[in-house]
């Protein structure tokens, strides 16, 4: 049981980090706050040898990363898509403005 | 009646067991977990862009539901729908993330398209302006030309008119010439010549030497001169019958005609008209005087060839 709880932290440590570097904090803190918390506590159970709770604990925390790092994908997505609609909007006035003169 | 009540408890008591047996466990959480992906399922955008997302979640909730059936621990079953809580929330993120890129890829060709829209309008009107400011130039020097056109031609009309009057002048200077070596007077009727009685046979109507050669320079102002006619008058002192008289100055008028139309006038050039004694320009007391009275008068029109009255 030891093993795959090691690798379970390891790759739930991975998903924490690669949310933190896609902005995961300032898009969708609220996850992020639940897989700092429970990535802790799997390497408090892990280090107490509690590998069954340590593997749920890194799972858990695993899907709040993956789901943290979505959220900030999406978020920045649908503002890039906003900003656009909005320049061609900008753009549309102004053609129809210079094009009347 | 005893056993048949001992009997409907045990068939309810079964009836009861079997349900509790049958109905798997649930929790709360595990019944939103259901209903978000239900409508997960029902999302187009997800079955479109986190098909690998959710068959992921779908296969996290079947184990949750797996747990529920084998009546595992409501801890065990939270667990799971915990996690499938997530993976549901991962595909809806996912969904939203590649179809909001999707938009960002058609809004991008868009706006390029506008972009290209607004450089061609903006070149259009460029065109438009350098076109209307061609045409404006086109136009004013056209009217610089038209301008420069009518100059020339009002020019060479004063030239023409400067030509006119000069010549006007030279033919007036050198009819004045001519005329100035006749005698003639200024009057109100117009240039007067007198041919006097010298130049004509005593009492005849044939002109003598003198008188032709006087009678041939106004020929030639006559000839040079069409506009101009004359007028021939013929008057005579008192001496003699007055039929007589008149008879004379008629006589000799037309002889003064007929030399100028032999000499190269033309007949519409020439009035005739005989007076007689009448209009004498002195009394005719004396031989001097009557001479005097005996004459012919050649009245010059003006340039339109009008001759006033006497």
């Amino acid at each position: 049981m030891k093993a795959p709880a090691t690798a379970d932290v390891a790759v739930s440590q991975a998903a924490v980090d690669n949310a933190t570097s896609a902005d995961g904090t300032e898009f969708a803190p609220v996850e992020m706050q639940a897989a700092r918390v429970k990535l802790a506590a799997a390497k408090r159970a892990l280090a107490a040898k509690d590998y069954k709770a340590a593997s749920d604990y890194a799972n858990q925390a695993q899907a709040d990363a993956k789901l943290a790092q979505a959220k900030a994908g999406s978020a920045k997505a649908q503002s890039v898509s906003a900003t656009l609609q909005e320049d061609i909007r900008v753009l549309r006035s102004e053609l129809e403005r210079t094009g009347t003169q | 009646m005893k056993i048949s009540y001992t009997q409907v408890l045990l068939a309810s008591a079964v009836l009861v067991l079997s349900a509790c047996a049958s109905n798997p466990k649930t929790t709360s959480l595990l019944e939103q977990v259901r209903a978000d992906h239900a409508r997960a399922q029902s999302n187009p955008k997800v079955a479109t862009y986190a098909a690998l997302e959710m068959q992921s979640a779908t296969e996290a909730l079947a184990k949750a539901e797996a747990a529920a059936k084998e009546r595992e621990s409501l801890e065990t079953v939270d667990k799971l729908a915990y996690l499938t809580k997530q993976k549901i929330a991962l595909a809806n993120e996912v969904a939203s993330r590649k179809s909001a890129e999707s938009d960002i890829a058609g809004a991008a060709a868009v706006r390029d398209q506008v972009r290209l829209d607004q450089r061609t309008q903006e070149v259009n009107q460029a065109r438009m302006k350098a076109q209307e400011s061609e045409r404006s130039a086109q136009a004013a020097r056209d009217a610089a030309a038209a301008a420069t056109q009518q100059k020339n031609v009002a020019q060479a009309n004063e030239a023409d008119a400067q030509r006119i009057a000069a010549e006007a002048l030279t033919k007036n200077q050198r009819l004045e010439a001519q005329l100035s070596d006749l005698a003639a007077k200024k009057t109100e009727r117009g240039l007067i010549i007198t041919l006097g009685d010298v130049l004509f046979s005593v009492d005849q109507a044939r002109l003598n030497a003198d008188g032709l050669r006087m009678v041939q320079r106004l020929a030639t102002v006559l000839q040079q001169n069409p506009n101009r006619v004359v007028s021939v008058e013929g008057f005579t002192d008192s001496t003699g019958s007055s039929q007589h008289n008149q008879d004379l100055s008629e006589r000799r008028s037309m002889a003064v005609r007929d030399a100028l139309l032999e000499l190269g006038a033309v007949r519409t050039q020439i009035a005739v008209r005989g007076y007689g004694e009448t209009y004498p320009v002195a009394p005719n007391d004396t031989a001097m005087n009557r001479q005097m009275n005996r004459r012919v008068e050649i009245v010059l029109s003006d340039e339109r060839g009008v001759v006033s009255a006497r």
